[in-house]
This record gives structure tokens, sequence and C-alpha cells, in this order.
């Protein structure tokens, strides 16, 4: 053996360490990426090349759909910080002009006086994603789809950051303790029904989620309902309609009293 | 000890009381998780408490005793006053920021994720920016570890570096290369987002840069404790080390193994490929092999100390040993905790039977048995060995020592082995209340009702600790010089690798490159990979 170089006694060490990590490393590579792939049906379907890809984790289509029907898209609205972020006095005043045509059902001042939903301090997301997805034919109302159809994206943005100026009913926080009911403080776990307050407001306020304080609770009724029954399909990750589906008729009930007990104005 | 008293004690003294914070807010958890509380009525609550308790415990208390333990070493071993003191209290005042910045932000309610850099949850930059500070900290600390030990080479010239040191800088280098996942993942990822520069992120891509750092950072928080089994246990319990070149190779092998292998975090995770997965499975499996190498070194170590000590035939050493020596009993604990520990881990890093566990208690069982157990309980005899240096006291009281040691054994057990099994049940981790008045789950509140009383137990142990700590008397005589553990036969010569980390270093960063390039490279690739951030407490 020589006595100098990478191979050379003195360095026995070294390139024992060396080798053996650098055949560790190959023997785990060729089972991981050549063995066990090929082992497994759906693996090796489209061939070697095609197997060794998928164990590395590059997407691929895993297998080839013959129907064309188009995917269920449930909006079209991608939440993103930026939609929440206050808007210019000049776009707060064309939303203002604009929302003439909402007061007819939204009240004067954005405190509805039928059973339509309060805008007054609604956040900007939520109005903006409502009224792309009535336009876009993704939340049915025959009135709100005919409004929303002639609005541009200025229109949209100019009436969210109009009702986000406008005061709320009530703004003082509620504190959370044992008087709220069970599902809007803790939700019902062992059912999958996460707690209204861990979005709406209470524990933390999720982006696209709703200000529901004073809302009237008819419509808050028919919402969850209509969450329930699978006719409201606007929730991108199904969120609301996983929550609504295991809730009791009376449940609802319960909830959208609770949300609705500020409601002055709607209470005749 | 020369120059870094005051320096250990001020990184020891400020990692011992957040210690003790932080296992309160733990206790606390486990209290109102249980079925002897109500629900607790706002759950941002109970995440805020496990951010904070998370951040202290895995990212302040590891760092700082291992920084302060370094320092320590660095005198102590090489025998030659610490360079570069002002720039070690600069690391310290770094880490002590950072902790401060995390901590105001947590106790705001505006960083609860859980202390693991998991987007697209997002929180406020000041949490992400304290963390960052802290690593700064500590990286001085890593260099300051290099420079000493170069210097110490240079003044002599051929000599073997001692096993301490030699263990210190690997922990020292180990984390200066663990470290960049998460240094990457926050400032290349993170901190735009949450500073406003950008709405999404590649989420995909950020987990796998934390799963770089959140493995290995274990076995930075474990170097301490190995280089106490190897460097302090033969010499307190009045014996000798077996052999010093198995202590080298065990460092060695954690530096190379301990990088690779955190995809294991992510096999419930779609975007990382099932080669990968297992490659990184095999490699974790090969981190149980410098573990074993130290068990029997020491086991060995211990017997020959037993027979010494008139003990005869296969059992008869064990019971000859000096069971009355704090040393011993930690030793020996922390050795059962590593074993069930171990045991468990390996269960974690297989890519199928994981399956039945992730995400679930068991895993929280795992770690706090791991590190809370084993290492820490370490950690308490690290302090309990540099105390009467540190503070020019007298002995500890042997009688107190045993009994939080203990202590802290049995609450640990009564802790984690309910946790355990209730994971095995399919309790999921990290929430904050479980429903058992449902049938489904009425068999689990036993198991969490227990393991709420062991974690009882820790609080006191805890406290017993850091009043042992405060009570220790100082005496006018000098303290006898402190004294690593000698080798059985103290000449010999390692091999010249043995002595140096360069190649171990070079082996680790070649071994991350294949482990994680591709990946990596992968993901950030990906067109359409980002995913809208989610900001936490910003409303």
């Amino acid at each position: 053996m020589r006595e100098h170089g990478f191979f050379s006694r003195k360095n026995r060490w070294t390139w024992v360490s060396v080798v053996a990590l650098i055949a560790l490393t190959a023997a785990s590579i060729l089972i991981g990426f050549g063995l066990l792939p090929s082992a497994q049906a759906d693996f090796r379907t489209q061939g070697l090349w095609d197997s060794i890809c998928r164990a590395a984790g590059l997407p691929s289509k895993w297998y080839e759909s013959n129907d064309n029907k188009a995917p269920v898209i449930s909006t079209n609205v991608v939440l993103l910080p930026a939609m929440a972020k206050q808007a210019s006095s000049a776009s707060v005043g064309r939303g203002a002009t604009l929302a003439l045509n909402c007061t007819m059902c939204h009240g004067a001042q954005g405190m509805s006086r039928s059973d339509a939903p309060n805008l007054a301090g609604q956040y900007p997301e939520v109005i903006s994603k409502q009224l792309y997805d009535y336009k876009n034919g993704n939340r049915a109302n025959p009135i709100m789809v005919a409004l929303s159809k002639g609005l541009t994206d200025e229109n949209i943005a100019d009436l969210a950051a109009y009702y986000a100026s406008l005061p709320k009913a009530r703004t003082a926080p509620t504190t959370y303790d044992e008087s709220l009911p069970a599902l809007v403080r803790v939700g019902d776990p062992i059912r999958n029904i996460a707690p209204c307050i861990s979005c709406h407001g209470g524990v933390d306020q999720k982006l696209g989620a709703p200000w529901l304080e004073g809302m009237p609770k008819q419509y808050l009724v028919q919402q969850l309902l209509a969450f329930k029954e699978g006719n409201r399909r606007n929730d991108a990750q199904q969120q609301m309609r996983n929550v609504a589906r295991p809730m009791t008729a009376e449940e609802i009930d319960a909830v959208a009293t609770f949300y609705a007990r500020k409601a002055a104005v709607a209470e005749h | 000890m020369y120059r870094a008293k005051k320096l250990v004690l001020a990184h020891f003294w400020v990692a011992f009381i957040a210690f003790f914070a932080a296992i309160l807010l733990g206790e606390w958890q486990m209290y109102v998780r249980s079925p002897l509380s109500p629900w607790v009525n706002n759950p941002e609550h109970y995440y805020r408490s496990v951010t904070a308790h998370g951040t202290v415990m895995g990212y302040v208390l590891p760092t700082l005793v291992a920084m302060g333990f370094g320092y320590a070493i660095s005198e102590l071993s090489l025998k030659q006053p610490l360079k570069g003191l002002r720039w070690a209290w600069v690391g310290f005042w770094l880490v002590i920021a950072g902790t401060l910045m995390a901590a105001i932000t947590t106790a705001l309610g505006k960083s609860s994720v859980l202390y693991t850099f998991y987007p697209p949850m997002i929180a406020s930059s000041f949490y992400y920016l304290g963390v960052v500070l802290v690593v700064v900290g500590s990286w001085i600390w890593v260099a300051l570890m290099s420079v000493n030990l170069y210097s110490w080479k240079k003044s002599n010239p051929g000599a073997t570096v001692p096993l301490a040191m030699y263990g210190n800088v690997a922990g020292a280098y180990l984390w200066a290369w663990t470290s960049v996942g998460a240094a990457v993942e926050i400032l290349t990822l993170i901190l735009p987002a949450s500073l406003g520069f950008t709405d999404t992120i590649n989420a995909g891509l950020a987990r796998v840069f934390f799963s770089w750092t959140l493995h290995a950072i274990v076995y930075f928080w474990l170097m301490p404790a190995y280089i106490a089994f190897y460097t302090l246990f033969p010499r307190a319990i009045g014996g000798r080390l077996y052999s010093d070149t198995m202590g080298r190779v065990a460092f060695a092998l954690f530096l190379v193994f301990s990088m690779p292998i955190g995809i294991h975090h992510l096999f419930a995770d779609p975007q990382v490929g099932a080669g990968f997965k297992f490659v990184h499975a095999a490699m974790t499996a090969m981190v149980s092999i410098p573990t074993l190498l130290t068990v029997f070194t020491i086991v060995a170590s211990a017997e020959v100390v037993g027979r010494l000590r008139g003990g005869k035939g296969p059992f008869g050493w064990v019971k000859a040993l000096p069971w009355d020596n704090p040393m011993m009993l930690a030793v020996t604990f922390a050795f059962i905790m590593l074993g069930f520990g171990g045991a468990g881990g390996i269960i974690n890093m297989s890519y199928q039977l994981n399956e039945s566990i992730h995400n679930t208690q068991w895993v929280t069982g795992h770690f706090h048995l791991i590190f809370a157990g084993a290492i820490v309980i370490m950690y308490f005899m690290v302090a309990y060995e540099l105390w009467p240096q540190l503070r020019n006291s007298g002995p500890l009281s042997a009688k107190l020592v045993r009994a939080q040691l203990w202590l802290w054994f049995i609450g640990m057990m009564i802790l984690t082995m309910p946790w355990h099994l209730v994971g095995l049940y399919g309790a999921p981790r990290r929430m904050a209340y479980y429903d058992y008045t449902h049938p489904a789950l009425e068999p689990q509140a036993i198991t969490v009702t227990i393991s709420t009383f062991g974690g009882l137990l820790l609080v006191i142990s805890a406290a017993m600790f850091l009043y042992i700590l405060a009570t220790a008397k100082r005496q006018a005589l000098p303290v006898p010089e402190f004294i690593f553990s000698k080798a059985v036969h103290p000449g010999t010569k390692p091999p010249a690798v043995l002595n140096s980390l360069g190649l171990w270093v070079g082996m680790m960063i070649a071994l991350t490159v294949v482990n994680y390039g591709y990946p990596i490279v992968q993901l950030a690739l990906t067109p359409g990979a980002s995913v809208p951030i989610v900001p936490v407490g910003e409303r």
C-alpha cells in the first residue's frame, strides 16, 4: 500500500469513513428510489424513469382521467392580506355613491332594516369576495347576482372600502366566558365543529371571515342552513359547510340568536 | 476557572429561571386540558402558552446551557483563559434581547404559531427577529469555541484535544450548520411575508427548510448531556472512562448523521417524494449507532467501577455501584428514559409505523422523554458539577440533589408514559381541549389526569433544583480544581481524524447537499407552489 494519498495506510480512518458513507448513501438511494418504488404497482405503471421521478417528489399525473367534466369551483377569489388594507378616501367616496344602489335592503348607513345583512364596518375583503362570488355565479341570490353583474373590479374595491369605513353597530369586544353558547366559545371538537370565535373574532379574526355581531337572525339562520344543505358553496375550503353540516336546527338557532342579540335596528 | 465564571453563571441563571417559568406554563397546559379543569374559555391562551413553553424549552434553555457549559469546558479543559470574553458577553446579551422580544410578542398574542415555523401561519416579525437574535448570539459562541480550540492547538502543536472540548466544538459546528435551515427559512421566506412585502409563501419549501433545523437541533440539545456522560460521569463515580476514542467516534458520528435526516418529520407532507423520505429514515436509523456506542462505553466504565468495588458475576457489579452518588442516579435515569424514548423514536422514524402516531400525543411523549427527561436531567448534573467552581461553594447537599433527581425521573415517567398510550389511542397533539364526556374519548380521561400529576412532580423538582443552586453556601477556602474523567488508558493517541473535526464537518455538509439539495431546488422551482399567508393575531 502506498504511504501517501487518500488510500494510504496513514489515511485509513479517512478513506474507510468516506467510502462507508458513500456506500451507505448509495445503498439507501438505490433502495429508496429503485427497489421500493418498483415494488409498488402505482409507482411503476409508467416505467422505471417515471417511478424514480415520483420517488423524488416531482409533481406528476398519477392517472389519466377520461371524463372531461369541468371541476367544481366553489370560488374564484383568492383571499390575500392586501385585500384587507385600508383604502384611499377617494375610493371610499366613490363607494358611497355606488352604495346608493344598496340602501333599499342594506340600510342607508349599512345597517339593514330588513333581514339583509348589515354591511357597516364589514371587513373589506369580505365584501369584495361575496360580490365577486355573486358576479361569477358562485353564490346564488336573484337580486345580488343581477346587481353585481355590472360591477367592475374598481367598483367592487370602492364598495368594500366604503362599507369598511362605516361605524359598526357594536364595537366593544365581547367578554368570552361561560355565558356564551358552547358552540360559539369552544365548538364541538368530536363533531368537528370549530368554535365561531376562532375565525369570526374573539380568539382570532381570519381573513375573509365576516363580522357577525348584530347580523339579523333570520339571515344567519338562512345562511347556516344553506351551508348545511350544500346550497351555498362559496367557502373555498368547505370550512362553513363542514361546520354547519353536523349542526342541529336548535344549535343553528342558538348560535344565530347569540350573534343577532345586538341587532337593535333590525328588531321591530 | 479563569475569566469566564461570571459569564457561565449568567448563562445558567437566565437559562434556569426561564426554564422554571416555562415549566409552570407546561403544567398549566396539562391541567387545563385534563378533565380536572373545565375547558379553557379562550383557546388562544393555550396556544400562546404552548408557544412560550416551546420557545423557552426548545431554543432558549438548551442554547444558554450549551453556551455556558461550552465556555466552562473551554477554560477547564484547555486550561487557558477564554479568548474573546467581550464577544461572549455580546452573544449573551443578544440571546437575552432576542428572548425578551419573542416573549413579549408571544405574551401579546401576536405570535401563537406554536414555536414551529410552519407557514402559511405567520406571526409578528418581532417574534422571528427575536429568534434570529438568539441564533445570532449563539453563532458568536460557535465562533469563539472554534477560535479557542484553534489558539490552543497553535500553542500545543501535536497534542490531543481534550475529549470534552472535542465534543463541545463538535456540538458548536453541528449547531452552526443546523441553524442555517431555519435561518434561511426566516430570512428568505417568512420575514418578507411577515413584513408585508409579499402576500404568499412557498409553504412546502419552508417546511423542508424547517425540518433541516428541526431534527438536528435535538442533537445540539443532546451534546452537553453526552459530554457529561463521557467526561463527568466516570470521574464522579470514582472511575475512569472505558474508551476515549469511542467518545470521539460518537461525537463525529453525531456530526455526520444528525443533520441530513429531518425529512422524517415530514412523512405526512405530500410535497416531499417518498424516495427522500426513505433515505432520511435510513439515515435517522444511523443516529442510533453513536447512542448505542455511548451506552456501551458508559456502562462499561461503570462496570469497571463496580468490579473494582468488589462486585462479582454478571450482575453483582451493578449492586456494587455507588448508588448514593447523584451522578450515578442521574445517568441511570437518563439511560432508562433514553431507552424508552429511543425505542419510541424508532417508531417515529419508520415511514410506515409513523402513520399510526403522526401528530399524536405519542410524539409529545417521545420528545419529552428524550429531551426533558434524559437530556435535562444531565443539564441539572452539569450545573451541580460546575456550581462549586462558579460560586466557590462547598459540595451541594447530596440528599437534596438525589431527591430532586428522583422526583424528576418519576415525574417524567408519569407524565410521558400515559402520553404515549393516549397517542396510540389517537389523541391529537396541540389541542386546547378534549371532550372527555364523549364515549369515544372517555377512556383517555384517566391518562391525561395521570400526566397532570406527573407534571406537578416536575414543577416541584424544578423548584428544588433552583433552591439547591440558590442556597449553595460560598466558602472562604478555594475549591478543589475541576477535573474531567481520565480514560482507562490515558496516554493513548487517537487517530488524527479523531483529533480534528474537518473530515466530519465535510461529510456533514456533503450528506446535507445529497439529502436536501434536490428537494429544496425542486420545490423552489415548482410553479404555483406559493399559498396565501395566514397572519396570526393581526385583528
